[in-house]
């Protein structure tokens, strides 16, 4: 039961994750939320460093009542580059850290998911599903035994 | 007395293009809800064309010469992001402004004692060197403005109710006391201006509204602020900027009035008239953007307007 507690968030991250560059345009990372299950996509330079994180949020957000257009211009605003719209500066967690404490920090942020990063390169995301299914992982590994053991 | 509808068929041919929120459908609703049984009693007439002399009482002659040239042979042609004209353009703005000027003359010379102007494109954001937010020339503005140099009235108010703040007509009134300009509008939208701070000489009341005010914070805002502004101001006629995109149903912003809300306030400032300007107010469309909602609240403000004149 207590497996989790030995867990760091390299175990449960998703490694290599798909990324997407700073120039690339709203309408292609919407593609990308179609097409897998995201809260949000790293943004990073060529070297892989960390610029910005895009989540469904800051995109609904670029579509919101603001004081500049009496409508939004939806047309246009699917041609902004992301860079203008991400999330700058997210926090990021290290693969290293206890998975206990990445949930504290989930949890604290009411945020779905948070990148990860070693020697300034992104190496992975790690989601409130990862940690989900971690959770499961180290409980079942718990019971099985326990019952296993109780047979005559 | 008699309530007048003016509205022109141009006003149904100005097209800013496909599936942009200020379409003909918007007008063809409040007319289609204006010709039910309820409203025999209206007196429908004509939008005459605004002369150039009433265009340029609020807008610079380079600004009237630069809008009208601009209107494309064919096709469209982007002011802004927002305001969009296209070939019948030019005469449906031309006939909007002339309807309010018709309709000051209609209501001071006792034809009637109150008139709905239902016209587009909208006028309150057209300042008078800059066409924006869907607006072409400040209709309004312009009807007060006729009515203050055709017909030599020293005191005109305009109550603009549209969700959006009247930057255009507030630009035209700000430096003379001869006018009164009083806004309810939702805070921090376009066109980002309107707020308390902003007084003229005295003559500009904005009463900000934040988003999911209703009718509760409506009649306060009547109450607090519009009322006893209009009791001190003493208007010689009204006029009404009526947009109708502060509507629970609007898609534009997140104001929560009813049909009833606009009701009310419609017969609340007809009251005003009653005591100040002998019951003369001339109301001109401005936005709204869910048709049902705005036939609905358009049919409920004109019905407001028609009792009124009929009971006194």
């Amino acid at each position: 039961m207590y497996e989790f507690l030995q867990y760091q968030v390299r175990d449960a991250m998703t490694a290599d994750p798909i990324v997407i560059s700073p120039k690339a345009k709203l309408r292609e990372v919407e593609e990308l939320f179609e097409t897998h299950d995201f809260n949000g996509v790293p943004v990073v330079d060529e070297r892989w460093r960390l610029l910005g994180i895009l989540t469904k949020f800051d995109v609904l957000k670029a579509f919101s009542l603001d004081p500049q257009a009496i409508a939004p211009r939806y047309d246009a605003i699917m041609e902004q580059v992301i860079e203008t719209v991400m999330t700058r500066d997210p926090v990021s967690v290290s693969p290293k850290l206890p998975l206990s404490r990445l949930l504290q920090k989930l949890v604290e942020m009411r945020t779905k998911s948070l990148p990860v990063v070693e020697n300034d390169r992104l190496v992975g995301i790690i989601s409130r599903e990862d940690v989900l299914k971690a959770l499961r992982r180290a409980t079942i590994k718990h019971e099985t035994p326990a019952h296993e053991g109780s047979r005559p | 007395m008699t309530t007048l509808l003016y509205t022109h068929p141009a006003c149904l041919e100005h097209d800013a293009g496909y599936g942009h929120p200020e379409c003909a459908a918007r007008l063809s609703a409040i007319l289609d809800a204006l010709k039910a049984a309820p409203f025999a009693a209206l007196e429908w007439r004509d939008a005459p064309l605004a002369s150039i002399d009433q265009l340029t009482r609020i807008h610079v002659p380079a600004h009237v010469e630069r809008i009208l040239s601009g209107i494309p042979k064919q096709g469209y042609y982007a002011i802004d992001g927002d305001t969009i004209v296209s070939p019948q353009s030019g005469e449906a703005a031309l006939r909007a402004a002339g309807a309010v000027c018709a309709a000051v003359d209609a209501v001071l010379q006792d034809e009637a004692g109150t008139a709905f102007c239902a016209i587009r494109p909208p006028g309150h954001h057209a300042e008078p060197s800059q066409s924006m937010g869907f607006c072409l020339f400040g209709n309004a503005a312009i009807g007060a403005a006729h009515a203050r140099m055709a017909h030599g009235l020293e005191r005109v108010a305009v109550i603009d109710f549209d969700v959006h703040h009247g930057n255009g007509t507030q630009a035209a009134f700000e430096r003379d006391p001869a006018y009164l300009y009083i806004s309810t509008h939702q805070a921090y939208i376009y066109p980002g201006t309107g707020r308390r701070s902003e007084r003229g000489v005295g003559n500009i009341v904005n009463v900000p509204l934040t988003a999911g005010s209703g009718s509760a914070e409506l009649r306060e805002a009547w109450r607090e602020d519009i009322e006893p502004a209009l009791q001190q101001f003493k208007p010689q006629l009204i006029l009404i900027s009526a947009g109708f995109d502060a509507h629970y149903l609007d898609p534009l912003a997140e104001l929560n009035f009813s049909e009833d809300d606009y009701a009310w306030l419609t017969r609340r400032i007809v009251a005003v008239a009653r005591k100040f300007g002998q019951g003369r107010v001339v109301s001109v469309l401005e936005g709204g953007y869910n048709l049902p909602a705005l036939a609905a609240s358009a049919a409920a403000h004109v019905s407001a307007l028609m009792e009124d004149a009929a009971g006194g």
